[in-house]
């Protein structure tokens, strides 16, 4: 722009050296662990060691499952909350909007903790329940992949609607109304304009928010506890309690791994043209 | 300044930085009740001694590892700490032998807690027993088998194998099972039976509370440092008296080997185990004594684990057997139970 590709080299360079220095050198030599054995000498054995143990396995397709499970609704209630928005007169969006971040302003330690009210055995749920007769005695909701699932999907949510939001703005509001006009079925509106031009929105949501399901540690801590264990939740135990931290390291391998594979994919399927 | 003047300020400024060292003792204790710490002995004896205490906190895991990590220059000079994670680092050569001489209370100490390692490698500061708390309003405990009982399915919740109540459940529920504490795979395996009944695993006394205290769990076994949680609580709490009895343990103080500060830490070690001292942190409800000359009220005695009579009936599970079989707990655990 106004400036040369030096000054501009020169304006980054404290910022570069900074993410250099305490993110990506620690994170380099913390990571580096999970590629050695207890000699030092470099192995994959820690890999093969981790995914041997029937528990880890099971941990990490139930957080593959749920980080899935959570992107996947979190983009269908996403998709309808998004449409419902952009359709709405420019003060009443702005409102709406507004409750869509506000979530995003409060811990979600405080969040998570509303759902043990909600969901406990004494909560709102179970007096519902309970009250129109659907079970004699209060049912178990939290400590449960249930559980789980709900947290993450309210506490990541709000990221897939702004992202879909923020797509579905840049769509001419001609297109819509010109699609039902000559015939296209709902479905069709949806699979054929909208969906192909909002999917940059869908990667970056989906990204967010399967990231953000994967990584989370609160959530499941508080509502899953150790019978549901993630690799977060899993991760910490290794460090925390077993002291092991090569197990620890090759969980964060495994997180950072599927972190980048669910961005290549999404931005793959949304690269395939129609 | 002249260059004298220079040197003699530079030489006094070494000799003061010298004195502060010596007069620095670094210790490692758990994270709980520091503020009631402070008044009850940190400030004390810092007045007393005109010495400094660095305190270090963190859970036992964190400790360990950092006393095993400057094995070779000690940053810890001494720390409390439960007495297998105690007999853990003995065997790793990490501490040294206490001389009871050094310390004028020991005599005052129960049987138990004088030499609970072997060596003199330790000396018990504290007693606690472990028991179930549950509603007394809608159960009944009389025995640890109940745990895993009809009558509890879905109530009840039970610590974690990782933790230090995980293996004296074990031991209980093993008793109680009429075997003799010599093997947990039996007990694992039929709490991996009922592992859908089981609520939830809990880590900290503190989660347990607020489980019972939101109604989720009804009934748990906990250790009696944790009473005050529950017996605060607007819900009928009730401690068991299991006919098994009551699981105990013991946390001890150590010195790590070669750390050069012995002699504030026995100064240190002496006035935390005196019967002052020891009355003091009794009477604020932050840990029960182990000098016997403690006398304090029954009001106090309540939330405490007191007594001859009743130290002397607990059952203990000895620090080797959690070392040496520790790993295969858990993974066994991991296995059958957590699945």
């Amino acid at each position: 722009m106004f400036l040369s590709r030096s000054e501009g080299l020169a304006l980054a360079l404290p910022a570069a050296l900074f993410t250099f220095l305490v993110f990506l050198v620690p994170v380099g030599i913390l990571l580096s662990v999970a590629f050695q054995t207890d000699t030092g000498a470099w192995s994959l054995q820690g890999y093969v060691d981790f995914f041997a143990q029937p528990l880890n396995q099971k941990v990490f397709f139930r957080t593959l499952k749920l980080g899935i499970l959570v992107a996947g609704t979190a983009a269908v209630i996403g998709y309808l909350a998004a449409f419902c928005i952009v359709n709405l007169p420019a003060t009443s969006r702005g409102r709406i909007f507004g409750l869509v971040v506000l979530p995003l302003m409060i811990s979600p330690v405080a969040r998570t903790y509303a759902w043990i009210v909600i969901l406990g055995r004494t909560g709102i749920v179970n007096d519902v329940i309970v009250g129109l007769g659907l079970s004699s005695t209060p049912i178990r909701l939290l400590f449960t992949e249930t559980a789980v699932f709900i947290g993450l999907l309210q506490l990541f949510l709000p990221l897939m609607i702004i992202s879909l939001v923020s797509a579905m703005e840049n769509i001419p509001r001609d297109v819509v109304p010109a699609a039902r006009v000559l015939g296209a079925s709902w479905f069709q509106v949806f699979f054929r304009i909208i969906l192909p031009l909002t999917k940059e929105g869908l990667v970056i949501g989906g990204t967010l928010v399967f990231t953000g399901a994967l990584t989370a540690y609160i959530t499941p801590a508080i509502l899953g506890g150790s019978k549901v264990l993630m690799l977060e939740t899993l991760l910490y135990q290794k460090v925390n309690v077993s002291n092991d931290f090569v197990s620890a390291s090759v969980i964060a391998m495994i997180l950072i791994v599927m972190c980048f594979s669910a961005n290549l994919a999404l931005k793959r399927i949304a690269s395939v043209k129609r | 300044m002249t260059r004298p003047l220079s040197i003699l300020a530079l030489g006094a400024a070494l000799t003061a930085s010298s004195v502060a060292a010596e007069g620095t003792l670094t210790i490692s204790v758990y994270s709980f009740a520091q503020d009631a710490y402070k008044k009850a002995l940190y400030d004390p004896f810092e007045e007393m001694c005109g010495c400094e205490l660095v305190i270090e906190t963190g859970n036992s895991i964190e400790r360990m590892a950092k006393i095993e990590a400057n094995a070779a220059d000690p940053v810890i000079d001494m720390a409390v700490i439960s007495s297998h994670d105690a007999l853990s680092l003995a065997n790793k050569g990490l501490l040294q032998p206490l001389d009871p001489a050094k310390l004028s209370s020991f005599d005052k100490l129960y049987p138990a807690a004088q030499d609970p390692l072997g060596g003199n490698m330790a000396v018990g500061y504290t007693f606690y027993a472990s028991s179930i708390v549950y509603r007394e309003d809608l159960v009944s405990i009389e025995s640890w088998a109940d745990l895993l009982g009809d009558g509890l399915a879905g109530n009840v919740s039970l610590p974690n194998i990782t933790g230090t109540q995980g293996p004296l459940t074990l031991m209980m529920l093993d008793k109680a099972a009429g075997g003799d504490a010599s093997d947990f795979t039996g007990t694992i395996s039929a709490i991996g039976e009922h592992a859908d009944d089981i609520v939830t695993f809990y880590s900290r006394s503190s989660e347990l509370a607020q489980l019972m205290n939101q109604e989720e769990v009804i009934a748990a076994p906990v250790g009696r440092f944790a009473w005050s949680r529950f017996k605060s609580s607007p819900l009928p709490f009730a401690w068991a008296d299991p006919a098994e009895g009551q699981a105990g343990g013991m946390n001890v103080m150590i010195m790590t080997a070669n750390n050069g500060n012995e002699e504030l830490a026995y100064k240190l070690m002496d006035y935390w185990l005196s019967t002052e001292v020891q009355t003091r942190v009794a009477e604020a409800l932050i840990d029960s004594p182990a000098n016997m000359e403690v006398v304090v009220s029954d009001e106090v005695a309540e939330n405490l684990t007191y007594g001859a009579e009743l130290i002397n009936s607990l059952n203990i599970l000895d620090p080797a057997t959690i070392i040496a079989n520790r790993d295969a707990w858990v993974d066994q655990w991991n296995t059958e139970v957590i699945r």
